[in-house]
């Protein structure tokens, strides 16, 4: 089964191998490559070359191409501020002084904006990747974006204009359309409808003002004949219900939701649920014991179906890869993970390591830490790039993978202060974190070692 | 003035209906009700706002309409308060931290803390560390409240503190954080007093804070 398949399995509600995976690497997919947020979410060329190191990384069944709400917002006549390491906020709000709606000539067109690199960028992963990997556009949800042209005077609106909300949502449903048209014009499999501040707002607000925006979104998407999805951030719990309501394929959300509880609302309603591996404590600061173990527990308590394993909302710049990667790990080999965890966690007094004499080898020393090469994608590549300087060094250098399914090699990595992995050592010395290193680096490295 | 008109201008408040809670307030004042009094009324009815928000039963709609109500009233006794002698139990400087835009959040706890009977300085969004101590130094803060919605702006509040410590005033304010991303072990670690995870809390730990 591939990835595309599990996902629009899922959201189709049939049965998968397993659940599917899709990581929100938006501005962090940049941190793969060394570019800042701003670089990735305004040239099309960084910004493919960073979507194919979360490929490669992450191995994501279904991921997006650019996480950025501000997009429509730019062409609408927001002013945005830039930021290295976070998309771009919105400044100025064209409609904060008046009730006037914007004029229709205003809306998005391919030619518009940030679309032209957009639309490129995603006909790229649609040629590249299309055939197993559900490509997921995301538009920003009409309220968020309602809310982006008016600024905070929209709540008040919601309760002394209700009126003038309805036809500013009117103008943001159209707004939506059009975005929906031309992301899968370009490919887009599934359409994520992005919308953090629902979860801000009253069921009752919801269902009056805002029911029938999403509902002719999803409606729209599904006689398109593509999937959807409604994102919310925030503690969106008393929204859940009204979400379903209105008809998307299936929901995703953040840590302020109990999971367990949201999906047997999703559940009637047969509505998926994605989320919601929390972002900052657990995805940027957390072990990758830690994500590996929340994984495990979360698929261990909900069960496969009708469920994507996600972060909670875009992941942070910051996200140390090899967090994502045990994440990645944890959902494609659920079983053996879980046994890694409780070794790892299992006191290992009864496991003798010996580590070996760094300082008096005869040869440079090489280890390999991995998940597992066989089915970790990012471990993979490490032992692949590995491999490639054992053929070329032969017998000049010494090179062992420590597979982390051994129980013996877990009492290796606790004993040695591996807390990462896919990871290299060279004589005792930690070299590369997740991050596969080129040939020149590696074989720089070698050369250096062999010299001393 | 009799209780149950206090209490008609705490429920009226609370539905948000502003020219009714100011009519109520301007008639009390005509009565020779006293504006600690009315005061107490808007404030209950704010407090009451202000659990439910927390329990997730009214939202950011409803908090705002009910604090543009409490404006209301609080703009009719205002004067009063001050020839009365009523002082608010303490100020607070308030301001999302530089980078960040993000508003409703920092707002939400700003009326809170006004309703709580705390006079608000708010400096907006994108607030620098040198505009936060001024602030703190030109009104006497005796706390101060970062927001921020990002990771990546989250550790602006550090700076601010440095800032605060270096400036020598860090035992005159208390220092508050909140936002998305902040949570007790950050606060504790860039050495805040307090972190609280929504705006009725906040309002409440300020004024639990200048009291201890």
């Amino acid at each position: 089964m591939t990835g595309k398949e599990r996902i629009l399995n899922t959201l189709n509600h049939k049965t998968t191998d397993r659940a599917p995976w899709v990581p929100f690497a938006g501005v962090h997919a940049g941190a793969l490559i060394g570019k800042n947020a701003t670089q990735v979410l305004t040239d099309g060329e960084l910004l493919f070359d960073a979507l194919k190191k979360v490929k490669e990384l992450y191995a994501p069944d279904g991921m997006p191409v650019v996480f950025d709400l501000q997009v429509e917002a730019e062409i609408l006549g927001c002013e945005l501020v830039w930021a290295d390491e976070a998309p771009p906020s919105v400044k100025t709000h064209p409609l904060e002084d008046t009730t006037q709606m914007l004029c229709d000539c205003k809306q998005p067109e391919p030619d518009k904006g940030r679309l032209p690199m957009i639309l490129d960028v995603m006909q790229k992963m649609y040629r590249t990747y299309g055939e197993d990997t559900a490509l997921y556009g995301l538009i920003c949800g009409p309220f968020t974006l309602a809310s982006h042209l008016r600024g905070n005077n929209l709540f008040m609106d919601m309760v002394l204009d209700e009126a003038y909300v309805k036809k500013l949502m009117e103008y943001t449903t159209t707004t939506a359309l059009k975005m929906c048209d031309m992301y899968i014009d370009a490919g887009m499999d599934v359409i994520a409808v992005v919308d953090p501040l629902v979860s801000q707002i009253s069921p009752e607000h919801f269902s009056s003002m805002c029911h029938e925006a999403f509902k002719t979104i999803y409606d729209y998407i599904r006689a398109k004949g593509k999937a959807s999805s409604f994102f919310v951030c925030g503690n969106a719990t008393r929204q859940i219900e009204v979400m379903c309501q209105t008809g998307p394929d299936s929901i995703s959300v953040d840590e302020n939701v109990e999971m367990k509880a949201a999906k047997a609302i999703t559940d009637q309603y047969n509505v998926a649920i994605g989320g919601n591996i929390p972002l900052t404590t657990l995805m940027l600061h957390g072990t990758q014991q830690e994500n590996m173990k929340y994984v495990v527990n979360m698929l261990d308590e909900l069960g496969s179906d009708n469920l994507i394993i996600a972060p909670g909302c875009d992941m942070p710049y910051a996200v140390p890869a090899e967090n994502t990667i045990g994440i990645a790990q944890a959902v494609r080999e659920t079983d053996s993970v879980r046994e890694m965890v409780k070794n790892y966690e299992a006191p290992k007094e009864d496991i003798e390591v010996e580590l070996p004499d760094y300082q008096h080898l005869e040869k440079p020393l090489v280890e390999v830490f991995t998940l597992d090469s066989a089915t970790c994608a990012a471990c993979t590549y490490m032992m692949d790039a590995m491999n490639v300087a054992g053929e070329a060094y032969k017998e000049q250098i010494d090179l062992i993978e420590y597979k982390f399914t051994k129980k013996e090699n877990i009492a290796r990595c606790v004993k040695m202060g591996v807390k990462n992995l896919p990871c290299v050592y060279i004589n005792g010395e930690l070299k590369w974190s997740s991050i596969i290193p080129s040939r020149e680096e590696l074989f720089g490295e070698i050369d250096k070692h062999l010299k001393q | 003035m009799m209780s149950q008109n206090y209490e008609q201008i705490s429920e009226l408040l609370q539905k948000g209906n502003m020219p009714e809670v100011v009519r109520l307030c301007q008639e009390a004042v005509h009565s020779g009700a006293p504006a600690s009094e009315i005061l107490e009324a808007l404030l209950s009815g704010m407090s009451v706002i202000g659990g439910k928000f927390k329990r997730n039963e009214v939202f950011v709609p409803e908090v705002l309409i009910a604090a543009r109500a409490m404006n209301g009233g609080l703009d009719v006794i205002k004067p009063l308060l001050a020839s009365e002698g009523v002082q608010s139990i303490g100020k607070v400087v308030i301001g999302t931290v530089k980078g960040d835009l993000h508003d409703i959040g920092k707002n939400l706890v700003a009326m809170m803390l006004t309703g709580a009977g705390l006079e608000v300085i708010d400096l907006g969004v994108d607030v620098s560390a040198e505009k936060y101590v001024e602030a703190i130094e030109e009104h006497e803060a005796d706390i101060v409240c970062m927001s921020a919605l990002l990771t990546t702006t989250m550790t602006y509040m550090k700076t601010v503190l440095e800032a605060i410590n270096e400036r020598g005033i860090r035992d005159k304010v208390k220092v508050m954080v909140g936002g998305a991303p902040v949570t007790d072990e950050y606060a504790l670690e860039i050495g805040a007093d307090k972190y609280t995870a929504d705006a009725a809390t906040a309002a409440e730990e300020a004024k639990m804070l200048l009291t201890a």
